[in-house]
């Protein structure tokens, strides 16, 4: 269970985050809508330790976690334009994870061959991110960040950057896959619909505050 | 990084900086306190010095730019075959050690030159030489800059000036000229400085006759013992070149702002005209860049077998060994100075102002500023190691910079959600995405570190020769044998320039596929322009 308790967060002299409160439990998926500028961002950057936070606290199956650095939350984030690194070839990007867990390196790149297999990417293994699509990458950046059996999976508009039909096929497509690993999901969104689709409970940013919208 | 480990680590340049370079130029302003700082101005001999090292500056700014502009325009406009190795070859002059470049223009327009022996005149003794010199090493810099500049014009901002009336001719003062402004003022600051601050050149070229400012100082400590005569005129010369590089700093704050990625297309040329124009640039070129070595080479073939032979002495065997272990040592120091200067840079735009400190001041006020203060380390083997870094490093912080910036945040951040710390981030994350800019950055610094002159006439011990200093010794001497041995061993120098070449320009393609293809991907994707344009 992820908890948020009274998180507030200033930026340049203007108030973003206001005693934001927030539960998760593992295998829901909370949506949190907000315009640009908003702070839905930032929130996600404080939950995965990115970003310091003003006052609050966030705890993890009650254990504190607010002063823990974002290597040790095990809390994946997965970036608006996927930030995969462009000098490892995609089966390396997708075991990047599972190195930093010390597991030998043979080994670690046959789970991700595995992985890319179950994503449909196998062909791509060894070729260079930026060779990929929009789509491809982006299903790189999730097999990447599902990998490494994440607690909590934090999502930042991850179909922003594809076009409309595309990002239609794939929502159905990542809320599968997502729920066949049974984590605390946070999606972050400007859609609505986007956000009625994957998430299980609606929440929207407004003056820094969470309100429930479903 | 937090502000602690930062200012940790830009202590390491900074205080390289205060005791290797501002300490020792503001021991020189105390030798030239003894003396009024006027004499140079009260002085006819030495105002005439000043004035001819103005002179020879601003008339290279003013050639470079009516030559480097129409060569740019042909370069960024037309799509013809070898354009990329132009493109290439114009990195050439950054490498070649000014020696080599002051004997390609002996050769060609010497007493001895081709010039001469196609009966042409006699140009020793004349400006010409040491401004031809002066050509051959800042028209590549104009040209790329303009190049550059011309790559970055919006394609739609002149497509919409044609739909309006304008012609070719109309849209370059009117669309092309106020985009590229920017970049060309940096150029002719970058050349006014080079040409101001250069040594080897106006040494070798310029003689007693036309001796710069430079060359004055060299002479008064090094043959005449006038210290505070060469304190003065080294004040001038400090203020004159940071004037230089305070106008470079201001044009280059206006660079980032003017790139676009709408770029005009080139296109085939068609036509005569621009058959003639192409092959005039690639002329222009030929015969100021490229003649000045292929004279070099043409020569040390015609030397023989026995002329090679300096190759195998034992002068050459230990000057080779120098230069390769000076260059080696100072490169590994630059190396370190430059990581640590580029990432206390980050956030820094003081620190990225402070690069420019070792290319704004003379190396020949250094060096004569690090003998005043140091001297008991003046034949110290330390202190001109340390001197080459500090004039290599640069181009190291500035590579490592420009590479960082190009380097979205996301990737490090996407890492630690990853498991990574901040070391492993470093170690796997940062450092292999600049390492094309690393080695980009480090072929410099052995560029310069083996091509080094000035410093090493100062701090040099006769035992420490290197092949710069050797050639400057056969040249000094009469008889063909001599000049012959001097050919050869520039031949070697550009041997080595040229690896330095291959390895910057292959870091460079590789640096621009990372950063560009990502660059693109993202623009496919996001369907916004985003432009690199550090590679």
């Amino acid at each position: 269970m992820l908890e948020l308790d009274g998180v507030c967060k200033d930026w340049q002299a203007r108030v973003l985050l206001r005693d934001v409160n927030l539960c998760i439990a593992p295998g829901e998926t909370v949506a949190i809508l907000g315009p640009s500028g908003s702070g839905k961002s930032t929130l996600l950057k404080i939950v995965a330790g990115l970003e310091p936070m003003d006052a609050g606290r966030i705890r993890f199956d009650g254990h504190d976690i607010t002063r823990l650095p974002p290597e040790q939350r095990r809390f994946a984030l997965m970036f608006q334009d996927f930030a995969l690194f462009p000098h490892l070839d995609v089966r390396d990007n997708v075991a990047f994870g599972l190195i930093e867990q010390r597991i030998n390196g043979k080994l670690a790149r046959a789970q991700a061959s595995a992985m890319l297999e179950r994503f449909g990417l196998q062909a791509f293994a060894r070729a260079r991110v930026t060779q990929l699509s929009g789509g491809e990458q982006q299903r790189v950046a999730l097999a990447r960040a599902l990998i490494t059996q994440p607690r909590v999976l934090l999502l930042d508009e991850p179909f922003s950057a594809l076009d409309a039909a595309l990002r239609t096929q794939l929502r159905e497509d990542f809320r599968q896959r997502i729920a066949a690993f049974n984590m605390a999901t946070v999606l972050v969104t400007h859609d609505e619909n986007e956000a009625r689709a994957m998430g299980t409970r609606g929440l929207r940013v407004v003056d820094g505050r969470l309100d429930a919208l479903w | 990084m937090n502000t602690p480990q930062r200012l940790a680590l830009a202590a390491v340049p900074l205080l390289y900086l205060l005791v290797l370079l501002v300490a020792p130029a503001g021991r020189l302003l105390a030798e030239a306190g003894e003396l009024s700082v006027w004499v140079p101005l009260q002085d006819d001999y030495l105002r005439g010095r000043l004035i001819w090292s103005l002179a020879q500056a601003s008339i290279t700014c003013v050639a470079t730019l009516v030559l480097g502009l129409p060569l740019a325009w042909v370069l960024a406009r037309f799509d013809f075959w070898g354009r990329s190795l132009v493109l290439h070859g114009l990195m050439l002059p950054f490498v070649v050690p000014t020696l080599v470049a002051a004997m390609g223009v002996l050769t060609l327009l010497g007493p001895q030159g081709v010039l001469r022996a196609l009966g042409g005149p006699d140009l020793s003794g004349s400006p010409w030489l040491l401004l031809y010199g002066n050509l051959f090493f800042n028209l590549c810099l104009v040209v790329r800059a303009a190049t550059q500049a011309l790559e970055q014009v919006s394609g739609s901002r002149v497509a919409a000036a044609r739909t309006l009336g304008a012609t070719p001719w109309r849209v370059f003062w009117r669309i092309e000229w106020p985009s590229i402004a920017p970049w060309l003022m940096a150029a002719m600051c970058l050349v006014f400085l080079y040409c101001l601050s250069g040594f080897g050149l106006a040494l070798v070229l310029g003689g007693q006759s036309h001796a710069t400012v430079e060359v004055e100082i060299y002479t008064l400590v090094a043959h005449e013992l006038q210290l505070a005569q060469a304190g003065s005129l080294a004040f001038w010369m400090l203020m004159l070149s940071g004037l230089a590089a305070l106008a470079y700093a201001a044009a280059e704050r206006h660079l980032a702002t003017v790139q676009r990625s709408d770029s005009v297309p080139r296109r085939r040329p068609c036509g005569w005209r621009q058959g003639v124009s192409i092959a005039g640039a690639l002329g222009v070129l030929a015969v100021v860049c490229a003649a000045p070595l292929i004279a070099i080479v043409w020569r040390a073939m015609g030397a023989g077998l026995a002329g090679w032979a300096v190759l195998i002495e034992e002068a050459t065997v230990q000057a080779l060994w120098n230069s390769l272990r000076f260059s080696v040592l100072a490169v590994c120091l630059a190396t370190a100075l430059g990581l640590a200067h580029a990432f206390a840079a980050r956030r820094s735009v003081v620190m990225r102002a402070l690069v420019f400190l070792p290319f704004s001041v003379s190396p020949v006020a250094v060096a004569f500023g690090m003998l005043l203060l140091y001297p008991q380390w003046t034949a110290s083997l330390g202190l001109l190691i340390c001197a080459y870094a500090l004039l290599a490093y640069p181009f190291v912080a500035q590579a490592l910079a420009a590479a960082l910036d190009a380097m979205p945040t996301q990737l490090a951040q996407a890492a630690r959600t990853l498991g990574a710390s901040p070391w492993r981030v470093f170690w796997r994350l940062t450092l292999p995405m600049l390492r094309p800019a690393l080695r980009r950055g480090v072929a410099f610094a052995a560029a310069t570190a083996v091509g080094e002159f000035a410093v090493t006439l100062f701090l040099s011990r006769p035992e420490w020769a290197t092949l710069t200093t050797l050639i400057y010794e056969h040249l000094g001497r009469a008889g063909s044998a001599h000049r012959d041995a001097a050919l050869v061993l520039a031949c070697l120098l550009m041997a080595l320039a040229f690896l330095a070449l291959l390895v910057i320009e292959w870091s460079a393609t590789e640096h621009f596929a990372i950063h560009k293809s990502r660059s693109t991907a993202r623009t496919d994707v996001l369907g916004r322009e985003r432009e690199l344009g550090h590679a």
